[in-house]
């Protein structure tokens, strides 16, 4: 479901990265004409280790988010009003482990074992979707998790399967497709509440006050302090700015909430008829950091679930090893 | 007279299901291992939509109440279901062995009203025969995998049947009055029958996995549950699952 | 105490607690093909982690088939695959004049035109 719009750049990890690209200038050279063409690259071609890393890199948080982005919306699971929104939920948020699963696979094929990634995750060291870190308090939050941050992952995961890696392109199409459905249950559940009693009114206001800041840090933080990734925008693994994203969410669903007579907590929020851009108060970024690295309000008990998922799991996969057979990746 | 019994019958497969369904719900997203994480919330999404369409048939063709009023909005003591389902989820083991030993009982149930007199069950019974094909495929091969896997794990399998067996047996508490009617009119072959339809199924299986059944004499069946006398773990249940809806059943949610 | 009623119930361990899984925990991989209706060709849809085949095809069920239209399902092991490698595409280029493989050709219209338009083609109608 939500390919988190920002990936997180560990420090310090650069310069000795760039420096490798120019190993091979003849297939560097015929690589990146390939993309420029617009071929995907497949899982046995050559590829630049740098290009290798950013993939494993992006594609291994994309599905460290599914599986934890599965953690707020669960909350509600067992409480969902009445049979078609209960089954809704719980489609959904299986869908996000389904999500998670191909783009596991998909990251393997890079070299990666699924094994390696759980531990990164666990251990801190992968991150995750920033916007994981916050409760989901209330049944509106579900609706405002459902419409927004659907859409939100939408306008990031459309871009992203445009990309040059086959494996991820071909996970993101069928992500995409599920994306639909769960978008269209998110918009009407919270169309409901907004339609509904002065009560229902009141709670999806609220919620979407809290979640406004969360939304507004989905995309990254702004392009003029963001790190140079200007390579990976060429070798198409950054399709879009992280300010164009945004722009392009708002563009689209602020519209859609207003006229629901609901409102945004940013008073300077509006469009630039001029420019045709965005204009909205600085959302905090030093917030975003500060939840990126562990200081959010759900950062503990989303990794310690995951922690006792597997260590709960354990015996039951351990039971069923066959450690003499010879381990693969993917094909493809 | 036939009526009654039929909602009667139709409102304790309901309640089981809903509430097994819930269960196994819970463990999405937090399964053993993605792939099986995927599997197990189908089962569960198919169960809730076995309970909801048992509702409906009560509301549209015995005159009950709305579907989802009656499912979430219920005092506990009008709830059917028999103990086994109600039981938190505890481990996989516990879970797995739950599963197993509910679906085979749900598969010879319905198989049963393939031939019901009452029309719409045997419609439905023919719509899930399917889905209860999978689950208990998926049933079978876990406990025959697991039981087979060294001693942690077939200790673990052997442990939670012996756990269960008796809340299992539960399943096929004799319906008093209701049940002869029922009999009578061809809707469904009663209890006692399904019991031992049920053995049938799942003895062949315990036995390629070496698993012990232990001596069914020697257990007493958790009844009450058809009568509406509950384990401590329904209530809380019930109060979680209505928490949003209660709020003013009368909104659209 | 969490939001979630579900986790409240999972006693959850020490959050600073080191959980590493082992390789091979996830065991093995097994490539998916999908078949949509009677009569269509098996097509590859992705790959699940699977102890064995029997398991591999009871997943592949609910995460390849859980939506779309599907009527059967075959799983092979990763390892089990043989392909070319990836360089080896110039194998593949039909650059060449082997226009004799291609219906097109065959430029059957051509001859039987012109033996129409003939002396021959016009009186031996009718």
């Amino acid at each position: 479901m939500y390919g988190g719009g920002y990936i997180f750049e560990e420090p310090n990890n650069r310069q000795v990265r760039e420096e490798k690209i120019h190993d091979e200038p003849e297939k560097l050279a015929a690589f990146e004409d390939r993309i420029a063409r617009g071929e995907k690259i497949e899982p046995g071609d050559w590829m630049p280790a740098e290009y290798r890393r950013q993939l494993i890199r992006l594609i291994e948080q994309h599905a460290h988010s599914e599986i934890i982005g599965a953690l707020p919306e669960g909350t509600w699971i067992t409480r969902a009003p009445g049979f078609k929104r209960k089954l809704a939920l719980i489609a959904k948020v299986q869908d996000e482990i389904g999500h998670g699963q191909l783009l596991y696979n998909a990251a393997e094929t890079l070299g990666k074992t699924r094994e390696a990634m759980i531990n990164d995750l666990l251990s801190g060291k992968s991150k995750y979707s920033n916007v994981f870190n916050y409760p989901a308090k209330t049944w509106a939050d579900v609706t405002v998790i459902g419409f927004l941050i659907d859409a939100a992952a939408i306008v990031n995961q459309v871009a992203n399967s445009k990309g040059s890696y086959g494996p991820y392109c071909r996970a993101l199409e069928r992500i995409c497709y599920e994306e639909s459905f769960h978008l269209k249950q998110g918009h009407d559940a919270f169309i409901e509440l907004a339609t509904g009693t002065p009560a229902q009114r009141e709670m999806l206001q609220d919620a979407l006050n809290r979640w406004w800041k969360p939304i507004m840090h989905f995309f990254g933080p702004p392009d003029k302090t963001s790190q140079h990734s200007e390579k990976l925008m060429q070798w198409k693994v950054k399709m879009a700015s992280n300010d164009d994203m945004r722009n392009q969410f708002l563009d689209m669903y602020v519209p859609k909430i207003w006229e629901l007579g609901l409102t945004l907590p940013d008073p300077l929020l509006r469009k630039n008829a001029e420019t045709g851009r965005w204009e909205y108060s600085d959302p905090d970024w030093d917030e975003f950091f500060r939840v990126i690295n562990g200081g959010g309000p759900c950062n503990e008990e989303r990794l310690q679930v995951r922690k006792w998922a597997e260590e709960h799991g354990r015996w039951v996969r351990k039971a069923l090893m066959k450690p003499t057979e010879k381990h693969t990746l993917p094909v493809a | 007279m036939l009526n009654n019994a039929i909602t009667d019958l139709m409102t304790k497969m309901a309640d089981d299901e809903l509430i097994q369904g819930h269960r196994n719900s819970e463990w999405t997203g937090l399964g053993p291992v993605m792939e099986e994480d995927i599997a197990f919330s189908s089962m569960a999404q198919d169960k809730i939509g076995h309970s909801w369409a048992l509702y409906r048939i009560i509301e549209e063709n015995l005159g009950g109440r709305q579907a989802d009023l009656f499912a979430f909005c219920r005092p506990e003591n009008e709830y059917k279901c028999c103990h086994l389902v109600e039981y938190p989820n505890s481990g996989y083991d516990f879970s797995l062995m739950r599963h197993f030993l509910f679906d085979q009982a749900e598969a010879v149930r319905y198989e049963s009203m393939l031939e019901s007199s009452f029309e719409p069950l045997q419609q439905l019974s023919r719509k899930v025969k399917g889905e209860l094909k999978y689950h208990t495929l998926h049933a079978n091969a876990w406990v025959m995998q697991l039981s087979k896997a060294g001693e942690e794990s077939y200790d673990r399998m052997q442990t939670a049947l012996n756990e269960i067996i008796a809340l299992a047996a539960g399943i096929f508490e004799p319906g008093k009055a209701h049940e002869q009617v029922l009999i009578d009119a061809k809707v469904y072959p009663g209890e006692k029958e399904l019991y031992n339809r049920w053995l049938d199924r799942i003895y062949p299986v315990l036995v390629k996995a070496s698993l012990n059944l232990p001596a069914l004499e020697s257990i007493t069946p958790a009844y009450g549950g058809r009568n509406g006398q509950h384990t401590p773990y329904l209530a809380p249940l019930l109060k979680e699952m209505g928490e949003v809806f209660n709020l003013d059943t009368a909104a659209n949610w | 105490m969490s939001l979630d009623p579900r986790v409240n119930r999972l006693k959850l361990g020490d959050p600073n607690a080191v959980i590493k899984v082992e390789e091979g925990e996830n065991w093995n991989v097994y490539e998916v093909f999908h078949q949509e209706k009677r009569g269509a060709h098996h097509e590859h849809v992705g790959c699940v982690h699977a102890p064995d085949p029997q398991m591999a095809l009871i997943f592949a069920k609910e995460q390849f088939a859980r939506r779309k239209k599907c009527v059967n399902l075959w799983v092979v092991k990763s390892a089990d695959i043989l392909a070319f490698d990836v360089e080896d595409e110039d194998m593949f280029a039909n650059n060449l004049e082997k226009t004799y493989r291609d219906a097109s050709g065959f430029k059957v219209m051509e001859k039987i035109n012109k033996f129409k338009q003939s002396s021959k083609g016009t009186t031996d109608v009718k």
